[in-house]
């Protein structure tokens, strides 16, 4: 369901936010899912596997027209009937021919996410066909007229009493709300149509070139009926699901359940090869058309940025783990897809205006790239689309704005000065006491911070010569949100640098890390800051560079390489890149801190595991580990999941930031710790200011804060 | 080939198999298989996959418990069928359209079984093999031990010849038909069987 513009999204956004059976069942999903993942995939090395199939599924497409020839060939000579549509319409057209060509009456369906996305069942329903999906899920949406909600389980987002209310109506008869009961008038209803129907229709997991088979995945078995009762058997499959061989769909298949559901397989795999038995026919032989659709995918192919789309194995994990989708369900996180894969793809299948503002909802917590069956860079690639949508239809006022100023910066640090005086009249204590709404509607839920009186950069003259002696040289990259609104954050590392004997130094050209302008899609000026920051540690000549900010290095680290390119940088990008450490990593590792260099008191704190430090960066073990010296870590619920920020995504949902923020604040006050820390100067902004609203019940610190106060 | 199974192997599948819901019975020889299948047959309580729970009314006369085996050997199949007869129960060897609203229990014989999954790999092309694993409410699946192995991988040379084919239908099935699309409430039976019980052979 997209939205025409971005206010009737908003709404739209509000009333899945105002559902308490869709926030109750997916947060209890979400909390699940996550835990039985990880025990399935406790015995299995799943980086090796995820690296596997991405360059299994990317050999797969780089030779697809081969492929696509040996299929045709093998299956041709079994009897099998193979189309290629280019279009969604044309793929409908070759089925419904088929069907009149066959004098079908009525179709059943098995699960396919394909069929969906050409809307398949209008044209046929259009052509007087009566058509009924049998996975249960899709049977109860097709019921209620909807939209699947989550690729594997369409119907989510349904209470077990809707479903009973449309049984009743299918049934004309009253019908319990227990599930099981429900479960069987399902089974009862829809053996009767396989009994009577024509034609089934069904998807493919897998496309088997070397033998012209397809493979097919179900649980409920639907699969196998549909397949086997009607005389006639057309698979829709998108030309992505063509593979070499049988060994590239079995190792496709250790991780597909797994991630879908957490399960070890699913109940039924069936491989189907040439025309097979069937007894409603003269000859005893199956009708049996593969139909590939094409839609866009041979383009996709072709983009040097995006075609890694085409790995993806439709597993919906990208959901599953999206604290996005976890707040608004299915009907607002993507069209026909869903999830980080759903924007996506509406991008690509069902044109850019459906996609314009569903593609601004990823808050760029890397979750989903964390756990994708064929490591597809998801968020990357929405940041590239929205680059692409602003290339096309011109970026809004504001983005565009703060892409001149950033790739400017003296122009950047002007404004700031200038800004530090105009808060005045806003300002109280270190908050920001009201923003006018032209700058942030709805922005409540948090306090938000001043600029400070005086930027770490005007502080850096009176400090530097502190720390100008040592055996290691530290350079620091100070970001945006330290070096002007927390420099005290810096103040404490540089404390702490100094106690550990190393020599710091801090380059004054640096500027923005450009992740901000990134995120909305300014590729131009996000190019300009990094060109300039890479040459200003060059000059600087360090052993390492520092960043308090897990968002700066995770960005720099992922997205410099291919923002300098062609500037002539490439080995000073790279030594760039390699010397980047964050602050916990840097204590831990280069510099050996350890119990002996603090006071314990006991301090409980718990802590926010930042998106861009445990999961683009993969630091997890080093920041607890200091936590622990100086204190006592309590662990709380869900450390991991992104506390809302999200740069301007904050700014462009609040609706949504505030509840993530709200959640994660929730699980801490609960866990009796009274300082919270975290690594990063964006979620210290969006914790504290949480915190600040909810009347301080937690502290809210900095690693380095936390460690600088309880250093010896 | 009995005693080639590696313990390790035969434990994973034991311990997977019962994740997936799957009972597991181990007998001496096929013979055995056979008055397995008996006995449960006798033990099924007809009409548990129906909304109302109860059996349905027959039109006429006592409904007789049914027996489905397409898949089985005409001297195995012979040897069950005297067997059920002697229960008094329908028994099936063909014509399973007939009898789409359901039997008692089917008995069949698997290729292979992949450890790691509980998966049992079944070759049913005829129409009848396949319908008889769905159609019934409890599904036996015999599975000589030595055609049990640790991985999907070691499957693949079987699997590469069965799909090399002119024609072919291959299943693997790891447990009972279920769904968790209410609710995301686990419930079995929602197409095709409500149990499954693996006999596995020493022999």
């Amino acid at each position: 369901m997209a939205a025409e513009t971005m206010k009737s999204y908003h709404s739209q956004i509000q009333e899945a936010l105002d559902d308490s059976f869709l926030r109750q069942t997916l947060d209890k999903f979400a909390v699940q899912y996550k835990a039985n993942r990880t025990a399935i995939f406790a015995d299995m090395n799943e980086r090796e596997l995820i690296a596997e199939i991405a360059a299994g599924k990317d050999e797969s497409m780089g030779r697809l027209e081969e492929l696509y020839a040996q299929f045709c060939e093998q299956a041709q000579k079994k009897g099998v009937i193979v189309h290629r549509a280019k279009t969604a319409a044309d793929a409908n057209e070759i089925i419904c021919q088929i069907a009149k060509d066959n004098d079908v009456k009525k179709i059943i369906k098995s699960k396919s996410m394909t069929a969906e996305e050409i809307h398949l069942n209008h044209s046929l329903e259009a052509e007087g066909l009566q058509v009924i999906e049998t996975d249960l899920g899709e049977w109860i949406i097709q019921l209620r007229h909807e939209g699947p909600t989550h690729m594997v389980m369409p119907a989510i987002h349904l209470s077990r009493y809707q479903v009973a209310e449309e049984f009743a109506k299918a049934t004309s008869q009253e019908q319990d709300s227990d599930i099981g009961k429900l479960v069987k008038v399902a089974r009862q209803e829809l053996r009767a149509h396989f009994s009577t129907a024509d034609m089934g229709i069904s998807g493919a997991n897998f496309a088997i070139a070397a033998n012209g088979s397809i493979g097919i995945c179900t649980n409920e078995g639907n699969g196998r009926l549909t397949t086997t009762l009607p005389r006639v058997h057309v698979v829709v499959a998108g030309i992505d699901k063509l593979c070499p061989s049988i060994h590239d769909a079995l190792r496709i298949i250790q991780v597909l359940p797994r991630n879908a559901t957490a399960q070890a397989i699913t109940t039924y795999v069936s491989w189907i090869t040439g025309s097979t038995n069937c007894e409603m026919t003269e000859d005893k032989k199956k009708v049996y058309h593969v139909v590939f659709v094409d839609n866009g995918r041979t383009d996709l192919l072709k983009d040097p940025k995006c075609g890694e789309v085409l790995r993806c194995v439709r597993c919906g994990a990208c959901a599953n783990v999206c604290p996005v989708y976890r707040l608004v369900g299915g009907h607002k996180m993507g069209y026909v897809y869903i999830g980080a894969v759903g924007l996506i793809l509406t991008y690509f299948f069902h044109g850019h205006d459906r996609a314009k503002n569903l593609v601004q909802n990823c808050i760029g917590c890397q979750a989903c790239k964390d756990v994708c069956a064929a490591g597809i860079d998801l968020p990357g690639i929405i940041l590239e689309i929205r680059a692409r949508l602003n290339e096309e239809q011109g970026a809004p006022l504001s983005s565009s704005l703060l892409g001149t100023v950033l790739a400017n910066r003296s122009l950047f640090h002007t404004l700031l000065k200038f800004g530090k005086f105009a808060q005045l009249p806003v300002k109280s204590g270190q908050y920001v006491r009201h923003l006018p709404s032209i700058f942030a509607g709805n922005q409540d839920f948090r306090a938000l911070p001043t600029i400070a009186s005086k930027s770490f950069r005007q502080r850096w003259p009176q400090l530097a010569p502190e720390v100008s002696q040592g055996s290691v040289k530290i350079g620091i990259f100070s970001g945006c949100a330290q070096d002007f609104v927390y420099p005290e954050q810096l103040e404490a590392a540089v404390k702490i640098l100094k106690a550990k004997g190393a020599k710091v130094v801090f380059p004054m050209e640096q500027s923005c890390c450009g992740l901000p302008v990134e995120m909305m899609g300014e590729r131009k000026a996000a190019k300009k800051t990094a060109v300039s920051n890479v040459k200003a540690f060059h000059e600087a000549d360090v052993d390492h560079i520092v960043t308090l900010c897990a968002s700066c290095a995770s960005h720099m680290k992922e997205h410099y390489p291919e923002l300098t390119a062609g500037e002539g940088l490439e080995s000073q990008t790279k030594a760039f890149v390699d010397k980047i450490i964050d602050f916990s990593s840097l204590l831990k590792n280069v510099l050996n801190v350890g119990s002996a260099d603090f006071n314990n008191n006991g301090d409980k704190v718990a802590y926010h595991s930042s998106c861009h430090l445990c999961r683009s960066l993969g630091v997890t073990k080093e920041p607890r580990e200091l936590l622990g010296e100086a204190g006592e870590y309590v662990v709380s619920p869900e450390e991991d999941v992104c506390c809302g920020f999200g740069g301007t995504y904050s700014m462009k949902f609040p609706e949504i930031s505030g509840e993530l923020l709200a959640h994660k604040l929730q699980g801490v006050e609960e866990s009796g710790a009274e300082t919270l820390v975290t690594d990063c100067p964006g979620c210290v902004m969006q914790l504290r200011g949480g915190e600040e609203k909810r009347g301080r019940k937690v502290k809210v610190e900095h690693m380095s804060e936390f460690l600088a106060r309880n250093l010896k | 080939m009995p005693g080639n199974l590696d313990p390790a192997t035969l434990d994973l599948f034991l311990a997977k198999a019962k994740a997936a819901t799957i009972e597991v019975v181990a007998v001496e020889n096929i013979h055995n298989a056979v008055d397995y299948a008996i006995e449960a047959t006798k033990r099924a309580e007809f009409g548990k996959l129906l909304p109302t729970g109860g059996p349905p009314k027959p039109a006429t006369g006592e409904r007789r418990k049914t027996l489905a085996a397409p898949a089985l050997s005409q001297e195995l199949y012979d040897e069950l069928a005297k067997k059920g007869e002697a229960e008094n129960f329908e028994m099936i060897r063909s014509g399973l359209r007939e009898y789409l609203a359901g039997v008692d229990v089917s008995l069949t014989i698997a290729s292979m079984g992949i450890a790691e999954t509980a998966t049992l790999i079944i070759e049913n092309e005829r129409e009848d093999d396949r319908l008889a694993t769905m159609i019934c409410e409890t599904s036996l699946i015999v599975l000589p031990k030595s055609k049990l192995f640790k991985t999907s991988y070691e499957t693949e040379a079987f699997l590469n010849e069965a799909l090399g084919r002119e024609h072919n239908y291959t299943s693997f099935i790891s447990g009972p038909s279920r769904t968790a699309d209410i609710e995301r409430v686990l419930t079995l039976g929602v197409h095709g069987p409500l149990a499954m019980h693996v006999i596995l052979l020493e022999e």
